[in-house]
């Protein structure tokens, strides 16, 4: 016999087994029957879902929006680039980083981690001061950051190439390398989110008084959210360099915020399975939109929308969600076992998913 | 037809259920108080009813007019005005300024500076301090700014939530009196939440006793205010225990 | 004495240009808790209203065309009506959602304006000369100072002291403030929740209408990205100001205004760049010092 609660424990392990099941079907598929183009949308949608399941670790168990991710994601980014680059490529480009990075060649691995772990540092760093402030005003510090990783990284000549972009990262991350880091965070966020950690967050999330009053010390438990966050965020912000070759301060400002926010959103803050499937199914809208902005061809006439159209759609999507289903798409709810299945297996060997 | 009827609402917050298939009819001019624990969902029925939150079911009606599904700001025209738990006073306004946010849907412009100075002969204290901040006023104080508020819409029905609240025994005494001369020269209705049974028994008026969301009995305060009846609301059946008003 | 007085006007003006970005932002979290990243998206419309649309690096005048007489009210009203339109498309819908929801609705309606914006003017910033006269520079006190300074501290003094005039002294500016300070309780009293709140937002589209007017005068471009810079800036003076507090608003834009100017004028050349990186520290630290804000007044309830 099985106790009810450690089938309930098992049901909510399995939520990140079938999200990573899901995308391994997915790769799969690509890998089977699609072509190079399609295979490079999966990296990119992969890499997404590492950052939305990031910025879920704690947006979703904490309830504040933080708009500084993107932040986070620079950090890391710039961080694998200054270790991966040739150095002769740096002496030209970024001449004024310090000489031990200079000379750095690290293997691209290591390099993300490095760019994680500088990322989560970051996040120890400014959380400690934002977090210390109430939920909106936490968010407009969050968007503060921002601007101060963005001009910082916009400026500083000899060592972020400032605006002019930094070019030759080498471009390791197909969409298995993506996959792996997708499946790491995906077990990293259920992990969190089903510690002792993630569940007082996550009770200060639905009251934050009573939560106070009952003892939970909601700041440490944000700023370790946090700090998870960053790290993966961090790894994010490498392996979308990685993947495009190319670094720019501006590709990580309010363009990559909005559309992160938005897959949140869309699919659910509430859940680990909506920062998931908002990625998949804003990705599949975002690539739907962009072949409609290039144009189809049906019989002879061309037909396309106008440039624009993407993010306009985009945002007025995001919009009615918020309004139509104000929880997301999956509303809170994770993917899982029923736990009275699991009691079942058990007598039968019947699996099944809901 | 009376003043204000209630039939068989409900009131949940997400699941939580507040007011249960509740009936109640107030008569113009009569006095009335709801009394029953905490959580027996004595708030509840008045913000139903004054349109703060929505009710699940059942619909009420206040001189044949329907309440249901109405705006608060509507329900306010209509002539209703309410007097909330913890006063809730606009502290960063002026007390004259507080008295003067219920004013906009009154037709008869003239006629508010008359009102003001009515309520400031009423209460002394309020136009001595009429251009202070209401926030810097006591509790007793900001309590006769609410009533003197509400009284500003100019409404034939009021409903005043916890009266007593946090205030010594002696100002609820003011209170009280104050809330009973203005029912007498104005003729009001009054529907008052009020813990203490043994106050509303000094008063005087017709009581229901809430519990779990229903109306549990009701008569006349005096009577009310009979010990086994209340230690069958508070404590169930069973009760034995001796009850102590606050 | 010359220095200081040039750094005197520079301040002052850019203060003022701030207090009343943060005046639009603040008006809205005041009355329905919304933090209106939309805001910077209604100066940046009305900054593009003035000239033709096309993607053409050269801007050519189409309402700038207009004597200023009639061209100020034209854009105030504007501004007016853009603000009062995404109240009634997106946020009348949100009233019963909480503050993140509507917070993450209106950044994603200033997504929406600003991509409308690029699909009809397209990304590159484009000159434009409103009023040149207006850059001509006038001797004060010894120093040189550009016409359009004075009158940008002027017309924030007026704006400033019409705005509480008409919060103080007019019956929808009691409702206002009522509404700001327990929204409930207003509407109790027979407050007509629509009418405050659009008038909030008419007022508040008004004021980034306003604020745009000065920026294209005072820098000839028109850009996408000028509204989400100044929108920043107000945001942080309305924090800084305690969310909400309409006179802590107007004091944290000014006290920023001042800092970034001073920080221009002192910080060695090299640092220049991260002016706004330092300006932006040294705001965190002052919240970590006073979460609340800094010009709460006593009286005032706390508010979350």
């Amino acid at each position: 016999m099985q106790s009810q609660h450690a089938s309930n424990r098992i049901a909510a392990y399995s939520t990140p087994v079938i999200l990573s099941g899901l995308l391994l079907g997915l790769v799969v598929l690509v890998a089977l029957f699609g072509d190079k183009a399609l295979a490079r949308t999966a990296a990119e949608t992969l890499v997404r879902v590492v950052l939305v399941v990031s910025l879920w670790i704690f947006v979703g168990n904490s309830g504040v929006i933080s708009f500084g991710h993107a932040g986070y994601m620079a950090i890391g980014a710039y961080c694998s680039a200054w270790l991966t680059l040739k150095p002769q490529s740096k002496a030209l480009f970024l001449p004024d980083l310090p000489d031990w990075l200079m000379q750095a060649q690290w293997p691209v691995f290591p390099a993300a981690i490095a760019g994680g772990v500088l990322a989560a540092f970051i996040a120890l760093v400014s959380g400690a001061a934002i977090l210390r402030l109430s939920g909106i005003a936490a968010s407009i510090a969050t968007f503060a950051f921002l601007a101060i990783v963005n001009t910082v990284y916009s400026n500083w000549e000899g060592v972020t190439g400032a605006t002019s972009s930094v070019v030759g990262l080498p471009r390791y991350v197909d969409q298995w390398v993506a996959l792996g880091w997708a499946v790491a965070a995906i077990l990293a966020a259920n992990l969190y989110a089903n510690s002792a950690s993630g569940l007082a967050l996550r009770a200060t999330r639905e009251d934050e008084v009573a939560a106070r009053a009952s003892g939970i010390d909601m700041y440490r438990h944000r700023l370790l959210s946090l700090v998870i966050s960053g790290f993966f965020t961090g790894v994010s912000g490498a392996l979308l360099g990685h993947s495009i070759g190319v670094l720019n301060p501006d590709s990580f400002y309010l363009g990559i915020t909005f559309i992160s926010l938005a897959m949140l959103v869309v699919g659910g803050i509430g859940s680990l399975s909506g920062a998931v499937m908002g990625v998949l199914l804003l990705s599949l809208l975002i690539e739907l939109l962009v072949r409609a902005e290039q144009g189809v061809a049906i019989g002879a006439t061309h037909f396309a929308i106008p440039s624009g159209s993407q993010e306009i759609l985009i945002g007025i999507a995001m919009i009615l969600v918020l309004i139509v289903r104000p929880n997301g798409l999956t509303a809170g709810k994770e993917f899982k076992l029923k736990p009275q299945w699991l009691r079942q297996s058990r007598m039968y060997g019947a699996k099944s998913t809901n | 037809m009376s003043k204000l009827g209630v039939f068989d609402i409900s009131v949940r917050y997400g699941k939580v259920p507040a007011v249960n298939d509740l009936t109640l009819h107030v008569e113009e001019g009569e006095r009335v108080f709801v009394s029953g624990p905490n959580g027996a969902g004595k708030s509840s029925l008045l913000k139903a009813i004054s349109g703060a939150v929505a009710t699940s079911h059942g619909r009420i009606e206040m001189d044949g007019d329907l309440l249901t599904g109405r705006a608060p700001e509507a329900i306010a025209r209509l002539g209703l005005s309410m007097v909330p738990e913890g006063r809730e006073i606009f502290c960063s306004l002026t007390v004259e300024e507080n008295l003067r946010v219920g004013t906009g849907l009154r037709r008869d412009a003239d006629a508010v500076d008359v009102d003001i100075a009515e309520i400031y002969a009423s209460f002394p204290i309020l136009g001595e301090r009429r251009s202070a901040a209401a926030g810097a006023l006591s509790g007793g104080q900001q309590q006769m700014l609410a009533i003197g508020r509400a009284l500003m819409t100019n409404p034939k029905l009021i409903m005043v939530d916890e009266p007593s609240l946090g205030l010594a025994p002696k100002i609820v005494d003011q209170v009280y009196d104050t809330l009973c001369a203005l029912q007498e020269e104005r003729g009001l209705t009054l529907l008052i939440v009020e813990q203490s049974s043994l106050r509303a028994a000094r008063v005087g008026g017709r009581m229901v006793l809430m519990r779990g969301g229903r109306i549990v009995s009701e008569g006349n305060a005096a009577d009310m205010a009979d010990r086994d009846a209340l230690a069958a609301a508070y404590f169930g059946q069973s009760g034995k225990q001796t009850e102590t008003a606050t | 004495m010359t220095n200081f007085a040039q750094l005197f006007f520079d301040a002052t003006s850019l203060g003022g240009l701030y207090a009343m970005a943060a005046l639009g932002i603040a008006l809205i979290f005041g009355v329905m808790n919304l933090v209106n990243f939309a805001h910077g998206e209604y100066i940046a419309f009305c900054v593009f209203a003035l000239i033709v649309p096309s993607t053409d690096a050269v801007a050519v005048m189409f309402l700038g065309h207009a004597p200023a007489l009639i061209l100020i009210p034209v854009i105030l009203a504007l501004g007016g009506l853009v603000a009062v339109a995404s109240e009634y498309a997106v946020f009348r819908h949100l009233r019963r959602a909480d503050p993140v929801a509507m917070m993450i609705a209106s950044f994603a309606l200033g997504f929406v304006i600003r991509n409308a914006l690029l699909a009809a003017y397209g990304g590159r910033p484009k000159a434009i000369s409103l009023w040149p006269g207006l850059n001509m520079p006038v001797n004060i006190a010894g120093a040189s100072v550009p016409l359009l300074q004075l009158i940008v501290i002027v017309t924030t003094l007026l704006v400033v002291t019409g705005l509480a005039l008409l919060l103080k002294r007019t019956r929808i500016g009691l409702e206002m403030r009522a509404a700001a300070e327990n929204f409930t309780m207003a509407r109790l009293l027979g407050v007509r929740a629509n009418r405050v709140i659009t008038g909030a937002f008419a007022l508040s589209g008004a004021l980034a209408a306003a604020v745009a007017l000065i920026m294209v005068t005072q820098t000839g471009v028109a850009d996408v990205k000028m509204g989400g810079q100044i929108m920043l800036v107000a945001f942080i003076a309305t924090v800084l100001g305690g969310l909400g507090s309409l006179p802590g608003a107007v004091a944290a834009g000014f006290l920023v205004g001042i800092v970034s100017v001073v920080l221009q004028a002192w910080l060695p050349l090299e640092a220049r760049p991260f002016r706004d990186a330092f300006l932006y520290t040294l705001v965190i630290v002052c919240l970590l010092l006073r979460p609340q804000g800094l010009f709460v007044p006593a009286s005032a309830k706390p508010r979350v």
